[in-house]
C-alpha cells in the first residue's frame, strides 16, 4: 500500500511526463491524414446526442411552428397554406388583446417585484445571525414546491368561503367575501402574489451567491464614510450586484409573460369569468388542444409571442452591454 | 460580437422555451373505403381497448371482461388501458395525431364526433351493417353522425337522473323541506329564498347554463333542420335574465362564473350548494365522500319543461386499426345485451341495449336510495333525450359559459353575450360540417 504522500508524488511525475509522451505517439503511430480526421470527427460525435436532442425536440418544432402558422391546420386534418390569415384573425380577435394585455401588466408588475424583493430578502439573510440558516431554508421552501400543489393551496385559501375569506370575516374587516378568485383583477392579483412568493426564494439564492461577491471592504469604507444603511444599499450592494439584477430581470420578465399554471389552477382550470383573466400562453393552450385544436392559429399566436420575448431578451441585453461599457 | 454570440443564444433558449410543443402537425384521416371488410375475417391477435376513468371503480369487471373475450376467442390478446378523466381529448387528439389510437375506444358524442368527422373511426353502418337493431333507438340515433355519414360508435351505457338536494341547507335556510322545488318556476322561487335567508351563506346554483339546460327549460336552442343556434332569441336573453337576477341575489355560487360540473359537485359535496343534478351513482359516491351532505339527501324528479336529459357513452373503433375484425368483434362483445347489463348493475348507470333498461332490475326498489333514484331514473329514461347539437365541443360549451359570466357580472349585456354566444357556436357547427 502506498503513503497518500508517495501517490501524490507519482501523480505529479506522471502529469509532468504525459504531454511529452503523447507528442511522440501522436508523431509516431497514426497517419497524419487520419489523425486530422479524428480530430474533426471527435467534438462532433460528443456533441452528437445534445445536437440529436435538440434538432428533434427544439429546432424540428420551431421550425414546424412556422410553417403551421400560415395554414389552417387542425389537430386531426392537415391545413393548407392561407398566408397572413391567422395574423389577421389575431388582429380581430377580443381574446388575443385581453390575453396580451393580461400579460403584459403580469410582467410590468411581477418583474420589479422579482428583481428588489429577492435582493432585500438575501440582504436579510445574509448574515450570521443565528436562525439565518432557517429563513434561508424556509424562502426556499416554495421553489421545491410544484407550482400546480401551490396554486392548489392558494385556491383553498383564497376561496370565497376560504381561509382568508373567513379570517377577514371573523375579524369584521369584511361583511361579504372578498372575490379573489372570480373577479379579474383580483385574480390577477391573487396570481401575481402566488408568483412572487414562489419566486422570491430562488432569486433569493442567486442574490446571496452575488452579495457574497461584493468586498466587505466597501460598507466598511462607506461607513466611514458616514454612509447609512440606504446610501450603502445605494453604493454599495446595488452596484456591486447590477449584472445579476439584470440577469433576474432577463429570467423574471421572459417566465412573467408567459404566466400559465398559476391563474389556470386559481381559477378552476379557465381563465376566470369570461376569460378575462387569460394570458397569452392560456389562449395558446386553448387554440392549441383538444380535439378541434386550431394548430395553424396556435402556431401564429405562438410565433407572436416568440418575438416578443425575443424583443425582451434583446432590451435587456443591450442594457447589459452598455452598463458594462460604462 | 460577444452581443451577436448572446444574441444567438438568446434565440435559441427562447425558442426552445416559447415553441418547444407547440408545432403539432395535422394527423389526417383517410377515406374508409375498406371498411366494408373491416368486420370479416378472423378473429385473432392482439387489440388495445381503452376506457375513460373506469379502472378505480370497476378494474375486476373489465379484467373478467378482457378474460371472458379471449376465452371466448382463443388467440386473441386484448391490452386494457385506461384514461382519467380529465385531458382525456387531449390524449385522444395527441394518439390521433401521432397515428396511434387504440382499436377500440370508449368516447361519448363530443369526442367521437371530431374523430367521425376526420374519417379516424370505423363507419359502422359500412363495417357493421344491421348492428343498430341491437341497440334502443334513441342511443343508436344519437351516434348517426350526417354530417360524416354514417354511424361511428357503438352506444353503451346510458345515466340520467333526479335533481338532488342537500335538505341540511334547507333546514338551515329555514326554508320547507317538503316542498322541494319540482319547476324551473319554485326552483328560482326558492334559490332567492335561500339567498336572502342564507346570507349568501351557501346557494341553490353552482353552475351557469349551458345549451342543455337552456334546452329543458323550453329555449330553442337551433334552427329546425339544425344549422343554426338561434338560443339568443328573446326567449333566450329573459332566461339569461334571470340568472343575472339570480347571481346579484346571492343564489349562484360566485365560483359558478368560471366552474364545471366537476367542481359544483365538490362543492355540493362540501355542503355550499343546496342541489345539484345527479343520478345513483352520484347518490353512491356522496355516500362514501360526504356522509354528512348523503344523511341530508333528497330527491325529486329531473326538474324540465321538456324531456329529461341523458348522457351516452359509447364505443368506436379505430379506422386505422390493423385488426379490424378483433376490434369490432370486441366491441360488440363489450356492447352486447347480457355484458352491458351486469355493467349497469356495477356503475349503476343503464344499458342501451335494445330492451336493456326495461328488465326488473332497474324497477325493483329494495329500500335502499341507490335503488330509490334507480327507479327513478329507469322511469324518466323513456323520455329521455340527449342534449347535444352539431358543433358541440368543449370549446364551445367554455366559451358561452365566459360570455354568460360576462353577462351575469354585468359586464355585457345580456342580448351582447347570447349573440357573441351563438356566433362562436356557428361558426364551430359550420367548422365540423
Amino acid at each position: 500500500m502506498t503513503t497518500p504522500v508517495k501517490t501524490a508524488g507519482a501523480a505529479r511525475r506522471l502529469v509532468r511526463r504525459v504531454p511529452q509522451q503523447r507528442t511522440a505517439d501522436r508523431g509516431r503511430a497514426a497517419p497524419a491524414g487520419h489523425a486530422a480526421r479524428h480530430g474533426r470527427l471527435t467534438p462532433w460525435l460528443f456533441l452528437a446526442v445534445a445536437l440529436i436532442s435538440e434538432g428533434v425536440f427544439t429546432v424540428f418544432p420551431f421550425l414546424n411552428t412556422i410553417v403551421l402558422a400560415f395554414t389552417d391546420a387542425t389537430r386531426l386534418e392537415g391545413g393548407a397554406f392561407v398566408g397572413l390569415d391567422n395574423f389577421s384573425r389575431m388582429i380581430h380577435d377580443d381574446r388575443f388583446w385581453t390575453a396580451l394585455q393580461n400579460s403584459a401588466l403580469y410582467m410590468v408588475i411581477v418583474v420589479p417585484c422579482m428583481v428588489f424583493l429577492p435582493l432585500l430578502l438575501a440582504m436579510l439573510v445574509h448574515t450570521k445571525l443565528p436562525g439565518a440558516g432557517f429563513f434561508r431554508t424556509a424562502y426556499y421552501v416554495p421553489v421545491v414546491s410544484s407550482t400546480v400543489a401551490v396554486g392548489i393551496m392558494w385556491s383553498w385559501m383564497l376561496d370565497s368561503q376560504g381561509l382568508v375569506n373567513q379570517t377577514l370575516k371573523a375579524l369584521g374587516v369584511i361583511t361579504e367575501p372578498v372575490p379573489f378568485l372570480t373577479e379579474r383583477w383580483l385574480l390577477m392579483g391573487s396570481a401575481m402574489f402566488v408568483t412572487i412568493w414562489t419566486g422570491l426564494g430562488w432569486y433569493m439564492v442567486i442574490y446571496l451567491a452575488a452579495l457574497t461577491n461584493v468586498s466587505k471592504d466597501l460598507y466598511d469604507a462607506a461607513a466611514m464614510d458616514g454612509a447609512g444603511w440606504w446610501r450603502r444599499f445605494v453604493s454599495v450592494t446595488v452596484p456591486g450586484v447590477r449584472n445579476t439584477m439584470v440577469l433576474i430581470a432577463a429570467l423574471s420578465s421572459v417566465a412573467a409573460f408567459r404566466v400559465f399554471t398559476e391563474i389556470y389552477v386559481l381559477s378552476g382550470n379557465t381563465a376566470g369569468p369570461g376569460g378575462s383573466a387569460m394570458t397569452i400562453i392560456m389562449l395558446i393552450q386553448r387554440v392549441g388542444t383538444g380535439l378541434d385544436a386550431e394548430v395553424g392559429y396556435a402556431s401564429a399566436l405562438s410565433l407572436v409571442v416568440f418575438v416578443i420575448t425575443i424583443g425582451l431578451m434583446i432590451a435587456v441585453l443591450r442594457m447589459q452591454t452598455r452598463e458594462n461599457e460604462k | 460580437m460577444r452581443y451577436v454570440r448572446r444574441l444567438a443564444l438568446a434565440t435559441g433558449v427562447t425558442a426552445s422555451l416559447v415553441l418547444t410543443g407547440c408545432g403539432v402537425g395535422g394527423g389526417g384521416g383517410d377515406d374508409d373505403s375498406k371498411a366494408q371488410d373491416a368486420a370479416k375475417g378472423k378473429i385473432t391477435g392482439s387489440i388495445t381497448f381503452q376506457t375513460w376513468n373506469l379502472k378505480a371503480g370497476f378494474k375486476g369487471y373489465f379484467e373478467d371482461l378482457v378474460a371472458a373475450f379471449e376465452k371466448k376467442h382463443p388467440g386473441t390478446k386484448v391490452k386494457w388501458i385506461d384514461q382519467p378523466a380529465e385531458g382525456y381529448a387531449d390524449k385522444l387528439s395527441a394518439d390521433a395525431a401521432g397515428d396511434t389510437l387504440p382499436d377500440v375506444i370508449n368516447l361519448d358524442r363530443s369526442t367521437a364526433a371530431p374523430l367521425a368527422k376526420a374519417k379516424l373511426l370505423l363507419n359502422l353502418d359500412e363495417a357493421d351493417p344491421g348492428a343498430g337493431k341491437d341497440y334502443l333507438a334513441g342511443a343508436w340515433k344519437s351516434n348517426d353522425w350526417k354530417d360524416a355519414g354514417g354511424h361511428y360508435a357503438y352506444p353503451w351505457y346510458l345515466n340520467t337522473g333526479p335533481t338532488l338536494y342537500n335538505t341540511g341547507l334547507f333546514k338551515k335556510a329555514g326554508m320547507d323541506t317538503k316542498k322541494l322545488p319540482t319547476t324551473y318556476d319554485e326552483y328560482f322561487d326558492q334559490a332567492m329564498e335561500m339567498a336572502k335567508k342564507s346570507k349568501k351563506q351557501y346557494a341553490m346554483i353552482g353552475q351557469l347554463p349551458g345549451t342543455d339546460l337552456m334546452a329543458k327549460y323550453g329555449i330553442k336552442v337551433m334552427n329546425d333542420d339544425q344549422t343554426k343556434y338561434v338560443f339568443n332569441s328573446p326567449e333566450g336573453v329573459a332566461f339569461v335574465q334571470k340568472y343575472v337576477d339570480l347571481y346579484k341575489a346571492g343564489a349562484i355560487i360566485p365560483e359558478a362564473l368560471s366552474q364545471d360540473y366537476v367542481n359544483e359537485g365538490k362543492n355540493f359535496q362540501a355542503g355550499r350548494l343546496a342541489s345539484i343534478g345527479g343520478s345513483s351513482y352520484t347518490v353512491q359516491d356522496l355516500k362514501k365522500n360526504a356522509p354528512s351532505v348523503y344523511k341530508n339527501l333528497a330527491y325529486r324528479p329531473q326538474i324540465t319543461n321538456n324531456a329529461p336529459g341523458m348522457y351516452i357513452q359509447s364505443v368506436g373503433v379505430s379506422a386505422h386499426t390493423k385488426n379490424s375484425p378483433t376490434a369490432i368483434a370486441f366491441a360488440r362483445f363489450v356492447t352486447n345485451a347480457e355484458n352491458q347489463m351486469a355493467f349497469a348493475k356495477k356503475a349503476d348507470v343503464f344499458p342501451s341495449g335494445r330492451d336493456g333498461a326495461d328488465a326488473k332490475y332497474f324497477h325493483t326498489d329494495d329500500g335502499s336510495d341507490a335503488a330509490k333514484v334507480r327507479v327513478l331514473s329507469a322511469e324518466q329514461l323513456g323520455k329521455a333525450v340527449e342534449y347535444t347539437w352539431p358543433g358541440t365541443s368543449e370549446d364551445q360549451k367554455t366559451n358561452l359559459r365566459e360570455q354568460l359570466a360576462l353577462a351575469v357580472t354585468g359586464k355585457k349585456p345580456v342580448k351582447k353575450a347570447l349573440d357573441d354566444a351563438v356566433a362562436f357556436a356557428n361558426k364551430s357547427a359550420r367548422a365540423e360540417k
